[in-house]
């Protein structure tokens, strides 16, 4: 006799049997998806509450006493001027580094999806900046763009476009154009790949269709490549958001966030002051404000993802 | 076809040709700077302007790189990290893929999405709250501190892919294996897994690679040298007032071997991995 049959019979008691029946009966089901339910909660789900809960603390890194300070860290935070440089910076890293890593993207998918010899071997080629380590990649671009022995720095007077040498990841002013351009390079070869995918699936009935009608090349490419391609455009473009809004590794091998901090976004940020410096509450606090960003971009993905499924 | 449409379509071909070589070229550039400057001497890499063909190629650094530079140690904890993640988040991801093919249940919609959203919460916006519970769990400076959160990091992509794939596999082909007398866990080893296998290459390949190239976990959750990978190994070449460049380069080039193998064989596995974790088919 099962534990839900002693009971007498009321309504509520037959709603509660149900769903342990419904429950046991699937025993199999939930016992497979129960040790991915219990890590993601102790890595992730639990991680993310003890961000929020560091970032009404202080909290140094170095000790055990915590300091609870309530909102203090956030008044600070709006209160300050290397906030709202962060915010700026940030959105001009997303900005350039997103639509750098869009058009070379479209501009290689369109060039590989025609009937060419070697497809396979640029299609490799063109990956491979994608699929070695990013710290690697840094230090590659930190010694091209070298003030005295970089590559950048010769071929740019070879070509007597500069008569003496410039550092650009020393120079405030210039210094995120060299680390966006490292970051653009890594991040084209994804975007290449999605595109020329989406490019793939595409009926090639509706280039006949429009050739019979006399459209030009550049009128196919403007309508029916880039209507076609839109809704692989917008997913690859709000990844590679999210991506480059969170990208960290590139940006602290190259420059560690200087010269005196233009090239720190908000991730960067977080991880200076939270862990380089060891203030923990105050880098949680920053934290929460990268959720919130992340956030509104997940709502959006997860949107497009569920509904426009069928368009995909 | 007339003598001008073939014109015109050798025409296109010749442009074609020219962008992709062009575009080819600009994304190899970084790689010839980082390998022909690993053939150069310890003198001429540092003759400015740069040359940007070895005067006098040679080795030298390859040899001296094993003696003078950690290189070997930070391969083989690659390798370990690698391999303790693609372990780790097989036998999370491979169960739970398999029972959301295979069952219809309440709270399945919400188990799946709320993996997916895992992909969000990228790792150094959490890292601050992860340092906290990886000491508090004490696993900090253990190779675990750095496989768990890449484990965790790489299940969403492996869960999505996996159950993706299990839908396409027959239930008759495992009914059949049932009826033959086999248990649940040899119909999914020797019925499902098998046919699973270019789903699970990508799985790997995509697992591999991430642990492999992180920075972001060693670096803080390892103090410890002898426990670097090799992008960390990298970093910590360079130097706050002089860096050696030539030993560093000759690291890198080294470093991404593995991988540049890992490409030439897996490359289609790869492209297949990267459109199925954004694009739903």
């Amino acid at each position: 006799m099962s534990i839900a049959e002693e009971y007498t019979e009321t309504p509520a008691d037959s709603r509660l049997k149900r769903s342990l029946t419904y429950l046991w009966q699937r025993r199999r089901a939930y016992l497979l998806i129960a040790p991915v339910t219990l890590f993601l909660c102790s890595v992730i789900a639990y991680p993310i509450f003890e961000t929020f809960r560091l970032s009404l603390y202080e909290s140094p890194a170095d000790s055990n006493i915590e300091t609870y300070v309530g909102l203090q860290h956030y008044v600070e935070i709006f209160n300050s001027d290397i906030f709202y440089q962060l915010l700026s910076q940030t959105g001009r890293w997303v900005v350039v580094g997103v639509a750098g890593k869009a058009l070379l993207g479209l501009l290689i998918a369109v060039h590989l999806n025609q009937d060419i010899r070697g497809r396979k071997f640029f299609r490799t080629a063109f990956l491979i900046p994608w699929g070695i380590p990013y710290a690697i990649s840094a230090v590659v671009f930190r010694w091209i763009e070298h003030p005295q022995y970089g590559y950048l720095n010769a071929v740019l007077l070879e070509l007597g476009i500069i008569d003496q040498g410039i550092g650009i990841l020393g120079n405030p002013n210039i210094a995120w154009i060299g680390v966006v351009v490292a970051d653009i390079w890594i991040g084209t070869p994804f975007m290449a790949i999605i595109f020329l995918a989406g490019l793939q699936s595409i009926p090639q009935e509706l280039y006949e269709a429009a050739a019979i009608d006399g459209a030009e090349k550049w009128q196919q490419f403007r309508y029916i490549t880039l209507p076609q391609l839109k809704p692989v455009i917008l997913i690859a473009t709000l990844l590679s958001t999210i991506w480059t809004f969170v990208s960290f590794d590139t940006i602290w091998t190259m420059t560690g966030g200087g010269p005196i901090n233009t090239t720190s976004t908000l991730v960067i940020w977080i991880y200076q002051v939270g862990l380089k410096n060891g203030n923990l509450g105050e880098g949680a606090a920053y934290s929460v404000l990268g959720f919130v960003f992340l956030f509104v971009f997940a709502i959006i993905y997860l949107r497009i993802y569920t509904s426009g499924g069928e368009e995909l | 076809m007339t003598m001008a449409g073939h014109d015109q379509a050798g025409l296109r071909k010749v442009r074609i040709y020219g962008v992709l070589i062009a575009l080819l070229g600009l994304m190899m550039f970084p790689f010839y700077a980082m390998f022909s400057s690993t053939l150069k001497s310890e003198s001429e890499i540092f003759s400015s302007p740069a040359t940007l063909v070895p005067t006098d190629p040679s080795i030298g650094a390859y040899v001296s790189v094993w003696t003078q530079t950690d290189v070997v140690l930070w391969i083989a904890n690659s390798f370990l990290i690698s391999i303790g993640t693609v372990v780790l988040t097989l036998l999370l991801a491979i169960p739970a893929a398999y029972s959301c093919a295979r069952n219809e249940f309440v709270g399945k919609r919400v188990f799946l999405l709320g993996v997916l959203v895992v992909q969000m919460f990228a790792p150094v916006v959490l890292i601050v709250g992860l340092f906290d519970v990886i000491t508090s769990f004490g696993l900090f400076n253990s190779y675990l501190a750095v496989i768990i959160p890449a484990a965790a990091f790489t299940l969403p992509f492996n869960v999505w892919m996996l159950y993706g794939y299990f839908k396409t596999i027959p239930v008759s082909l495992e009914e059949a294996a049932r009826i033959d007398g086999a248990s649940q866990l040899q119909i999914l080893t020797k019925v499902v897994l098998p046919l699973t296998k270019p789903a699970l290459v990508a799985s790997i390949t995509y697992t591999f690679l991430y642990a492999w190239n992180r920075l972001l976990f060693v670096l803080t959750f390892l103090t410890d040298a002898s426990k670097y990978n090799i992008p960390r190994g990298v970093f910590s070449m360079v130097g706050a007032l002089q860096t050696d460049w030539r030993m560093m380069l000759t690291v890198s080039v080294i470093g991404i071997l593995p991988l540049l193998i890992l490409f030439a064989f897996l490359e289609e596995y790869i492209v297949s991995g990267m459109t199925a974790g954004a694009v739903k088919e």
